[in-house]
């Protein structure tokens, strides 16, 4: 067994690693002088970087206009916000549709307020990675009032028809919150053109920011009442909360080293091409595909991803187990479980789990090979020898 | 053997609890034919140094490659805080060549007890 093998990091979909130089450059600079922030200091030697950052999202995601691009902790902070939001004031009772494909940062806020019987709540099964459209529209029922739903799988890595599924919904009078955390970064989005209400992105997954930034893009923002208030260094004397974008949904001191961050990721990922990312990620994914899919006892649960993310398990091997090995004995970093999305896991693997390793632009060539060298030689010993010493 | 300390901790969909230990010497095939005394051991040993596997059905489970100091073992939560210790008791107990079960297993007996009571009730 290797000591200490170099690390192949394929857990990209959880939080991307390495990021580019500019980002962590982006963070030291951030640091180096005292913060600047709009509204708020004086000084004039420092960078915006909240407006850098707005304005570097606005720009990759066609989000017009930037104040409408929100800065949170999170995508699952962006979730609540926008989820509790909008049923703040509303009467108990409508109904919501969200889906099998969702994460717990969309299932757990929907779940709680159908305990809270404050809503009723569908969620639609899917088929080859999607839930289909005349299922979306057979579930609507005249008190539907809002949808949410993710863009792309964190465990399946297939994206939804967006278009499709908001044309539908709004036909219907229905909201659309969509869950980008996956697809931001990987695939082009264009909110200029995608029918959303709502879009809620993570920075440090495909937009190579750092952990604790995220936000999301709020077409309306009367449509949403804000539930944090507090100062916003805008408007002072008044008691009461700014109703002004992005005021509106920020208040407090915002994260100045993680925007500096998430401002240079974007600006990287902007500089590279979206298009760029997303076909050396789809050649790597497949190659991926292919090498385990030669081994009879490698069950794969996603063959065509539109995301870079591939998920299996060894037959006769708990996916732990296949995660630990890989880990300790060839340096590859992937990711076990449930995957924080279980609906998924009972739709595809009875509920245990699976394995997924998810790739991002800095992953190489002979990083793919040697980890589908690695799994397969795993899946060989599996099948002969697992028994006592 | 000893554990030293545990570095890492996390509550698993499945219901158990992990710990990752760090240990004061490297795990060995023996130490896991040891382990065999009190649970089902699986082994992949064509993997690294070996790869092995100890089930303690309803108390815990310890898995880790021979050659290295680090083990991650799973404990079943509802009834960790009985079968902690005998834990702890397992790797202090274990050294090279013949071991003295005698100990061990009157001590298993009673934390079975204990721990089937806590189960199943009888």
């Amino acid at each position: 067994m290797a000591d200490n093998p170099p690390i192949i990091y394929l857990n990209n979909a959880a939080t991307t690693w390495p990021k580019p130089p500019e980002v962590l450059e982006a963070v030291r600079q951030s640091l180096a002088l005292p913060v600047f922030g709009s509204g708020r200091t004086t000084g004039s030697q420092g960078e915006d970087y909240i407006t850098l950052a707005r304005e570097a999202l606005s720009g990759l995601l066609a989000a017009d206009p930037p104040e409408h691009v929100v800065f949170t902790q999170n995508a699952t902070d962006s979730l609540n916000l926008l989820i509790q939001g909008f049923f703040a004031g509303k009467e108990a009772g409508c109904h919501v549709l969200t889906t099998e494909l969702d994460h717990n940062s969309v299932l757990r806020p929907l779940y709680e307020l159908e305990r809270q019987r404050r809503i009723r709540l569908t969620v639609l099964p899917f088929e080859n990675g999607s839930v289909r459209p005349d299922s979306i529209e057979a579930a609507i029922t005249p008190d539907t009032r809002l949808m949410v739903t993710t863009q792309g799988s964190n465990v399946l890595g297939s994206v939804q028809d967006i278009p499709r599924i908001g044309e539908i919904v709004h036909d219907h009078g229905i909201s659309f919150i969509v869950d980008g955390a996956q697809a931001a970064g990987h695939i082009p989005v264009n909110l200029r053109n995608l029918p959303v209400d709502a879009y809620v992105f993570t920075g440090h997954k495909g937009l190579f920011g750092i952990p604790g930034t995220g936000g999301f893009y709020l077409r309306d923002p009367e449509s949403i009442a804000p539930v944090r208030y507090g100062g916003t260094g805008t408007d002072s004397f008044s008691l009461s909360h700014p109703r002004e974008m992005p005021e509106r949904f920020e208040s407090g001191t915002h994260n100045y080293p993680g925007l500096a961050a998430l401002a240079a990721g974007v600006n990287y990922i902007a500089s590279t091409g979206v298009e760029a990312v997303a076909e050396k990620a789809e050649r790597q994914t497949a190659f991926l595909i292919g090498e385990l899919k030669r081994e009879q006892n490698i069950t794969i649960y996603n063959e065509s991803p539109s995301l870079p993310i591939v998920s299996f398990n060894i037959r006769g091997m708990e996916n732990d187990d296949v995660g630990f090995i890989l880990a300790r004995a060839y340096g590859i970093v992937a990711r076990t479980g449930l995957h924080c999305a279980p609906l998924v896991h009972r739709a595809i693997d009875g509920g245990k789990g699976c394995v997924r390793l998810s790739l991002s632009w800095f992953t190489t060539d002979e990083e793919c090979r040697l980890t589908a060298k690695a799994v397969k030689e795993i899946a060989r010993n599996a099948n002969s020898s697992f028994g006592s010493p | 053997m000893r554990i030293l300390r545990s570095v890492r901790h996390k509550s698993c969909a499945d219901g158990t609890f992990m710990k990752e230990f760090i240990l004061n010497a490297p795990v060995t095939e023996g130490f896991f034919s040891y382990l065999g005394n009190f649970g089902e051991v699986e082994a992949l040993p064509n993997l690294g140094d070996g790869f092995y596997k100890f089930e303690k059905v309803d108390w815990f489970s310890i898995k880790g490659f021979a050659g290295d100091t680090t083990v991650e073992v799973r404990f079943k939560k509802e009834v960790m805080d009985l079968t902690v210790d005998f834990l702890y008791l397992l790797f202090s107990s274990y050294r090279e060549g013949t071991v003295d079960l005698s100990v061990l297993k009157q001590r298993e007996q009673a934390v079975g007890k204990r721990v089937r009571e806590h189960l199943y009730g009888s």
